[in-house]
């Protein structure tokens, strides 16, 4: 019996300091809120749409060196982006101005 | 429940009549055994054909231009399901009355199943009402105000319905659009090809009057814009701009059109039909006679029919019999023709249509139907002869594979306050989306 108890003590411990150290970017369900924003239109997992596959977005930033702070910046800037046709149109913005929202998207992107 | 068990006798026995290969044909349909495939339906509020090629729909106006897919970018398994709640979230520019129906659901989660035999095919349909508690099989009726007979209620998204100067009232449907690849784009862009500003309901609707004076509507005699192909226009962004009665005799003779059948809770269930219509420049009943006709002589602005006391119970209802009792008028079961002496109050209500299997006729009264509501479950089941050869159908072949687009009008919705589905192909005894499977 004591041994269950301390056994459950040290799970409940485990868990609260766990829940304490969850930043806050672990709650954010990046894919939603990706698709929410309707990214998913032009991006796909693997095929490329109107814009590239995360897949070769991701290669792209590997082989570049690049991190999220890039991508963040990319979803955040509105800048004109090139299309396959060469028109060149104005990148959609991310509808949140949450660092940490921004960041976990960016990071579930390059993941792909 | 004499009057219920009554209404199934005439339901079956109307089905009966209809259809001669009903006794070995859907009823007895193993559904258990036709494979289901699910598709899903959502709100699209007035995502009209000018809206979808304009800046608001972000990113996508020029690919929707030149024909791309609506699936080519709305390919999530959720697209549906998050679509119908964005645009019904109250912050959508395509539902300005969003605070009007708070509630509605964005999306509705269909099962659909198709089979065949020599003669039909059978199309089968399920999906959960919005009101677990009712079939939606009321009808806006005519209300005697002490003087005359005038149109009473409407559906949810009506102008007077909103001002709350009339009740919320109009029958549930379930619709396919059916094209044999005739239709440019329709494979593509589906229903959304037929729905245009300035229909009913939609943005930049117009007077009566302006459509009157219309050369294309004088011409075919209508005072409202409705669902039509681009084709039928010479500027498609523009309803107004209709083509020559010619130039659009010919396109239908090219079978440039499209197939609409529609399964109506009040207007056809109960005599086991499905009425048969087809989109050109207008959206059209085939040729013939429906299995509804108005209910309003109107030469007399007095309705044609009462309801027979003997059979009914009574020979009218009133607003406060709708969502309670079953008002449905049928020639021949529980009709008899409207007496003006028969001591009429203010606030008794008739049906604005009256329902006749056997009136119906011609080319317009090809599909039969079958359905029944439980536990909050609508089931319908199409019966569409095979190789149909009017001009004005598309004739279902074995082998053969179509573009279908699929409605469902639900909780007092008409118009565009209905649920649509992205195009999905049907496919008789061919591969598609949707395969129709040949019965033993």
């Amino acid at each position: 019996m004591i041994k269950t108890n301390m056994y459950a003590l040290i799970v409940s411990a485990t868990v609260g300091s766990l829940c304490l150290a969850t930043p806050a970017l672990a709650q954010v369900d990046a894919e939603e809120v990706f698709k929410e924003n309707d990214c998913h239109k032009c991006h796909h997992a693997t095929k490329a749409k109107k814009g590239p596959s995360l897949a070769k977005i991701a290669a792209k930033y590997k082989d570049k060196k690049l991190d999220e702070k890039e991508a963040m910046k990319h979803m955040t800037g509105g800048k004109k982006v090139k299309l396959d046709d060469g028109t060149e149109e104005d990148h959609k913005i991310i509808d949140t101005k949450d660092v940490a929202v921004q960041t976990a998207v960016a990071k579930w992107m390059l993941n792909r | 429940m004499k009057k219920r068990a009554l209404m199934i006798g005439i339901s079956l026995s109307a089905i009966a009549a209809g259809c001669a290969s009903v006794a070995t044909g859907p009823q007895a349909i193993n559904w258990d055994k036709v494979p289901a495939t699910k598709v899903a339906l959502f709100y699209p509020g007035q995502s009209s054909y000018q809206w979808l090629r304009s800046e608001a729909h972000a990113g996508a106006a020029k690919e929707t231009a030149r024909g791309d897919a609506c699936t080519s970018c709305h390919d999530d398994p959720k697209e549906e399901q998050r679509q119908g709640a964005k645009i019904l979230s109250g912050k959508h520019p395509l539902e300005p009355h969003a605070a009007a129906i708070k509630g509605k659901n964005g999306h509705i989660d269909m099962t659909v199943q198709a089979a065949y035999d020599d003669k039909n095919a059978y199309l089968r349909f399920q999906y959960k009402t919005h009101n677990p508690n009712h079939p939606g099989n009321d009808y806006p009726g005519y209300r005697f105000d002490g003087k005359e007979w005038k149109a009473f209620g409407g559906m949810r998204l009506n102008k007077n319905v909103l001002a709350g100067k009339t009740a919320t009232v109009y029958e549930n449907r379930v619709n396919i659009m059916l094209d044999d690849g005739k239709v440019p784009g329709f494979a593509q862009q589906g229903c959304w090809l037929t729905c245009h500003d300035g229909e009913r309901d939609m943005q930049k609707e117009p007077t009566k009057d302006q459509v009157e004076a219309n050369a294309l509507m004088k011409a075919i005699k209508k005072s409202d814009v409705r669902k039509f192909i681009p084709g039928t226009r010479t500027n498609p962004m523009d309803w107004s701009t209709g083509k020559p009665l010619e130039e659009i005799a010919k396109m239908k003779a090219n079978g440039e059109f499209l197939e609409l059948m529609q399964w109506r809770a009040h207007r056809s269930d109960k005599v086991g039909g499905a009425d048969d219509g087809f989109v050109l420049e207008y959206r059209n009943f085939d040729a013939g006679k429906n299995h509804f006709n108005s209910n309003m002589d109107s030469k007399t602005k007095l309705p044609k029919f009462m309801f027979d006391q003997a059979k009914a119970g009574t020979k009218a209802y009133t607003a406060g019999d709708y969502g309670k009792k079953e008002m449905i008028l049928i020639k021949g079961a529980n009709a008899v023709p409207f007496d003006p002496n028969a001591g009429w109050k203010e606030g008794d209500i008739l049906p604005q249509y009256i329902l006749s299997a056997e009136d119906a006729a011609g080319s317009a009264a090809d599909n039969k139907a079958l359905s029944e509501w439980k536990n909050g479950v609508q089931t319908v089941v199409f019966i569409r002869p095979l190789g149909l050869a009017n001009a004005d159908d598309k004739a279902l072949k074995p082998g053969g594979v179509y573009n279908v687009g699929f409605a469902v009008h639900d909780d007092n919705m008409t118009g565009r306050g209905h649920h649509v589905s992205y195009t999905k192909t049907l496919g008789i005894g061919a591969k598609a989306d949707i395969t129709a499977v040949k019965l033993n």
